[in-house]
């Protein structure tokens, strides 16, 4: 019985890594092709093992001659908006999520179907009407011009994440601390909140992704080249006219994708329990 | 300091007065050193260009002073943005577009006209131009720009794959086609495995329109009557070219997929005829790929070559800072008396006369073949409707390229279409 | 105390309605608004048009085409995207070794924009010099253009979403999975049961909520589409797998910058996938909380 079950569980872990490793092929022809020299880059047979190696395009795309073509500004602006849209998210979906699971008012059906509705709507339609406020605002090309709007598009997926978990809290918690006097406030900073961590974790994840690699609307509401965030900066080492020099693009890509796998590893527990229980639950 | 009242002596009152010149003159002239502006400027040089335009504007901002905050965007995106931006008053000071985008941005309102006065006061007049480049910046009798360069078409060879072919001669040097028969049969020859013979387009060339633009101007056809009302795509004309846009494919089988990256497939020596952009050439140099520059070949009637000038053009504003819109015109003749270098470094040809002359430029065998081309150069026709017709035109072609769908029903189809565009 | 406890749900909410209110609400009423108008970007002039927009769909062929094809995505996608995580986290939770590695290189696809996804596959999947299409033709297999082809294109595009998405859904699966208790299983082979049979009896039962919230949040997403077709195929070929948002955005950003149809066109999105939520919502009533 033992000795089948690990043949069993060895040759399971064999396939798996067989299959992950497949699985990482498309990713390692980005690494690898980042690492060659441009006149060894497009070859047919296809070449893995990129020698010689160089770093030259993982220079360009950082200390280029040409300051538009430099990409560490525009990391910085990416970390900015990224981590200042993920504390308002995190902040105004927990307070908005909290009433719509454990309070009881006038209007809260109809408020939370609202939010679930406009999950439905394609962003390319809101860009407009949102340029024309941003810009009324005087946010065109500034931090808050980026972070709040990209805060508002992930603040109904929050709401709706996180109304599940709180409705998997056990309310015997929240009673009990009505009981000793806690007012609301007080309930929902010291009980609730704590509770959290692991969905409030996920969240934070989803919204830092949503925001490192929005496109399109950096892409119209910044007009400071300096204010550029990653994807934009990063569509410029695209040719014009389809001529597209693959090493820029591919070092870029690599440079581009670290930042959420570490956030990806770091917290890699922390998804997994946190987003177990609001899902299960639900 | 001491005296409670000065006394006006006449000798103190020329001191002071010549004090007082001397600080004004001193104040002008800082501040006309500080007048200089900083202008805004928008363009789609992405990738390797932009990285030569950044030097050239560097050395504009030393030698001028007039400092540039440039904003790159892939074209298509570019042009999105000016449209949002320009309206909303946010758009830049000076803007670097293509010729087909002038009729249908000028016609919105978004860019603004340049006065005859104005463009001939600095220095800009129509014989130092390219015929086809100087009318390109004019719409319904207006200017609204000024021609940089001449993005344009061009044959390449590759010359590993015709040695393979047994193509090239004694020399080494892979043998030219003179006609379309020639061409479809030594394409023919290369064609067998993984190698192809023929494309058109730098990638998809199933939808790449300007190639099939350009075989349409080869016979005699266009998007557009002459009237630029209805739709030429339905004539027989256009249709032959149809015809031969599948025959590539389906028939003589020398084309590749239709999604096929031809570009890569050029580099990697398994495509042997290539008609595609200039812009190309110094990749496949820095790629050190060995390659031959050819015209165009005349495949239909004439040997017309496609382009596609890069126009300077100043986008709308609600009121016009005259320092600004100054210097944004110095920059324009700045660049245009440098043109030389941009064409040296980018590999674009100018769309001014003088630097053709220019040793450094006729002793390249590319820019000799791309300059010899000059008298068949055409544009897109100037109407607002010609960026929305292309795209119509892009899925059509495709269907034709793949075999999906007959040439005659697709531009019938594609002519309807295209008649039913709103003005 | 009451009328502070009447006012409490609201404060809470504050914030983040006025936020809501303000960058999604506005402009989305807005949208609405001029859905109604002829609308053009870089025009000032708006002129109502009732529901001239709305009528222009019903001609419009390339926008039905374009639903059909979002819906052929959608429908097609559902089964490999839903599955392939699902049957990777069963594997992976049965106690392989090498866990950390296995969901990181699963996972690690997520990380990438859609642009590096789409210029990746499109090189991996070029008919000329694509390596997928070396190998093959080396093994003998006769190459096509699976991107060319329009009865294979859509499924070249779902199998690069596949390994684009694969492994957030897998990490989502797994912890569903691990709050499973182990003793059911045990209690099953005591029984007799095999691994599939458990599978069915124990694991998709107490698996049907993370179930149910991939599968919302699937169909959500997929009838949103875009960055990836529009990297690979741009619609094509021909329009074989032109999406909604595809003709959506070109209408509103390029031709004719057509904003006012093209918010028409976001609304008849938004009641067609309301119309297949209130469906799903209604099919697992009773067993769900949403």
């Amino acid at each position: 019985m033992d000795r089948s079950a690990r043949v069993w569980r060895l040759l399971i872990t064999a396939i798996m890594v067989v299959l992950a490793i497949a699985w990482l092929l498309p990713a390692v022809w980005v690494l690898v092709t980042s690492l060659k020299l441009t006149e060894n880059i497009v070859r047919v047979p296809p070449e893995w093992i990129p020698w010689p190696a160089t770093l030259a395009h993982y220079g360009e795309v950082l200390f280029s001659s040409s300051r538009t073509a430099r990409i560490g500004r525009a990391f910085l602006n990416s970390t900015v908006v990224s981590l200042g849209s993920v504390a308002v998210v995190v902040l105004t979906s927990a307070m908005a999520a909290y009433p719509l699971a454990r309070m009881r008012f006038r209007g809260r059906d109809a408020i939370f179907a609202l939010l679930v509705g406009s999950l439905m709507i394609p962003n390319a339609v809101v860009l407009v009407p949102q340029y024309v406020l941003v810009q009324r605002l005087g946010w065109l090309s500034t931090y808050q011009g980026l972070i709040v709007p990209e805060a508002a598009m992930t603040f109904a997926f929050g709401v709706f994440l996180l109304r599940q978990f709180f409705l998997t809290i056990p309310s015997e918690l929240e009673d009990a601390a009505r009981i000793d006097g806690a007012d609301p406030w007080q309930i929902f900073t010291r009980i609730v909140l704590p509770l959290s961590q692991p969905v409030l974790g996920a969240l934070a994840i989803f919204a830092f992704r949503s925001a490192w690699n929005d496109f399109l609307w950096p892409l119209i509401a910044v007009n400071k080249p300096d204010m550029f965030p990653l994807p934009v900066a990063l569509a410029l080492l695209r040719g014009a006219y389809a001529a597209e020099s693959y090493g820029p693009i591919m070092a870029g890509a690599v440079l581009s994708a670290l930042p959420l796998l570490i956030v990806f590893l770091v917290a890699n527990r922390r998804i997994v329990e946190g987003v177990r229980v609001s899902a299960l639950k639900g | 300091m001491r005296d409670a009242t000065p006394r006006l002596t006449r000798r103190r009152f020329l001191e002071g007065a010549a004090l007082g010149a001397t600080t004004v003159t001193l104040g002008a002239r800082r501040a006309s050193a500080q007048a200089k502006p900083t202008i805004t400027y928008w363009n789609g040089l992405t990738g390797a260009d932009g990285k030569i335009m950044d030097e050239l504007i560097d050395q504009f901002t030393r030698e001028t002073g007039i400092r540039m905050e440039q904003q790159r965007i892939v074209w298509a995106d570019l042009y999105a943005k000016l449209q949002v931006a320009v309206p909303a008053d946010e758009g830049p000071d000076l803007a670097l577009i293509h010729t087909v985008e002038v009729p249908h941005f000028a016609s919105d309102g978004i860019l603004e006209p340049m006065a005859d006065a104005t463009t001939s006061a600095k220095g800009f007049k129509a014989e130092d131009y390219l015929p086809s480049t100087w009318q390109g910046g004019m719409y319904q009798g207006k200017r609204y720009s000024i021609a940089l360069d001449v993005p344009q078409h061009l044959l390449y060879i590759s010359t590993k794959v015709l040695k393979e072919a047994g193509l090239a001669g004694a020399d080494g040097k892979p043998k030219i086609p003179g006609t379309r028969d020639e061409l479809l049969a030594m394409a023919k020859q290369i064609t067998k495995g993984d190698t192809y013979g023929f494309s058109i387009g730098t990638t998809n060339p199933g939808r790449y329109t300007w190639g099939f633009h350009n075989l349409l101007w080869q016979n005699g056809a266009n998007v557009y009557a002459a009237d630029l009302k209805k739709s030429g795509l339905g004539e027989p004309s256009a249709l032959e070219v149809a015809e031969f846009w599948s025959a590539i494919q389906n028939q003589h089988k020398v084309a590749p997929p239709a999604n096929a990256n031809c570009r890569d497939a050029f580099i990697a020596g398994k495509l042997g005829f290539w008609i595609a952009g200039s812009w190309n050439f110094t990749g496949l140099r820095e790629a050190k790929v060995e390659f031959v520059a050819a015209p165009v070949p005349k495949i239909f009637k004439q040997a017309t070559v496609w382009t596609m000038p890069h126009q300077f053009t100043f986008p709308k504003k609600k009121a016009v800072d005259a320092a600004k819109r100054d210097a944004a015109w110095a920059h324009i003749r700045w660049m245009s008396d440098h043109v030389a270098e941009w064409t040296l470094k980018a590999g674009q040809v100018s769309a001014l006369r003088k630097p053709h002359s220019d040793p450094r430029i006729t002793g390249d065998p590319v820019f000799r073949v791309l300059l010899g081309q000059a008298a068949q150069w055409q544009s897109g026709q100037p109407t607002p409707k010609w960026v929305a017709a292309e795209n119509l035109t892009r899925p059509v072609i495709e269907n034709v390229y793949i075999g999906q769908k007959p040439a005659a029903a697709a531009m019938g189809d594609l002519a309807r279409q295209i008649n039913a565009l709103p003005d | 105390m009451r009328r502070r406890g009447a006012f409490t749900p609201y404060l809470f909410l504050a914030p983040g309605l006025v936020l809501f209110a303000l960058f999604r609400v506005y402009p989305l009423l807005e949208g609405l608004w001029l859905s109604f108008t002829n609308a053009r970007l870089g025009r000032a002039e708006r002129v109502f048009v009732g529901t001239a927009n709305y009528a222009r769909l019903f001609d419009d062929t390339r926008f039905q085409l374009s639903l059909v094809n979002t819906a052929y995505y959608t429908i097609a996608s559902t089964v490999p995207i839903l599955a392939v995580p699902l049957l990777l986290a069963v594997a992976l939770n049965r106690g392989v070794a090498l866990r950390t590695f296995l969901r990181g290189a699963f996972f690690f696809p997520f990380t990438l924009s859609v642009v590096t996804v789409g210029l990746t596959w499109l090189w991996l999947l070029d008919p000329v010099i694509g390596p997928s299409t070396y190998y093959l033709r080396a093994a003998g297999v006769p190459v096509r253009s699976w991107l060319a082809d329009p009865a294979t294109a859509m499924w070249a595009i779902i199998l690069t979403t596949v390994w684009w998405v694969t492994g957030y859904y897998l990490v989502i699966y797994l912890a569903g999975l691990q709050d499973i208790p182990r003793e059911l299983y045990e209690a099953a082979a005591i029984d007799g049961a095999g691994g599939w049979r458990s599978f069915w009896s124990i694991t998709m039962p107490l698996l049907r909520p993370v179930f149910l919230f991939v599968l919302v949040t699937h169909v959500i997403g997929s009838f949103q589409i875009f960055g990836q077709v529009f990297v690979l195929t741009n619609g094509g070929p021909g329009d074989a797998t032109r999406t909604v948002v595809q003709h959506l955005y070109e209408t509103a950003f390029q031709n004719f910058f057509h904003f006012g149809s093209a918010s028409a066109m976001a609304w008849v999105l938004f009641v067609i996938i309301l119309a297949f939520s209130l469906l799903q919502f209604r099919l697992l009533r009773g067993h769900t909380q949403y």
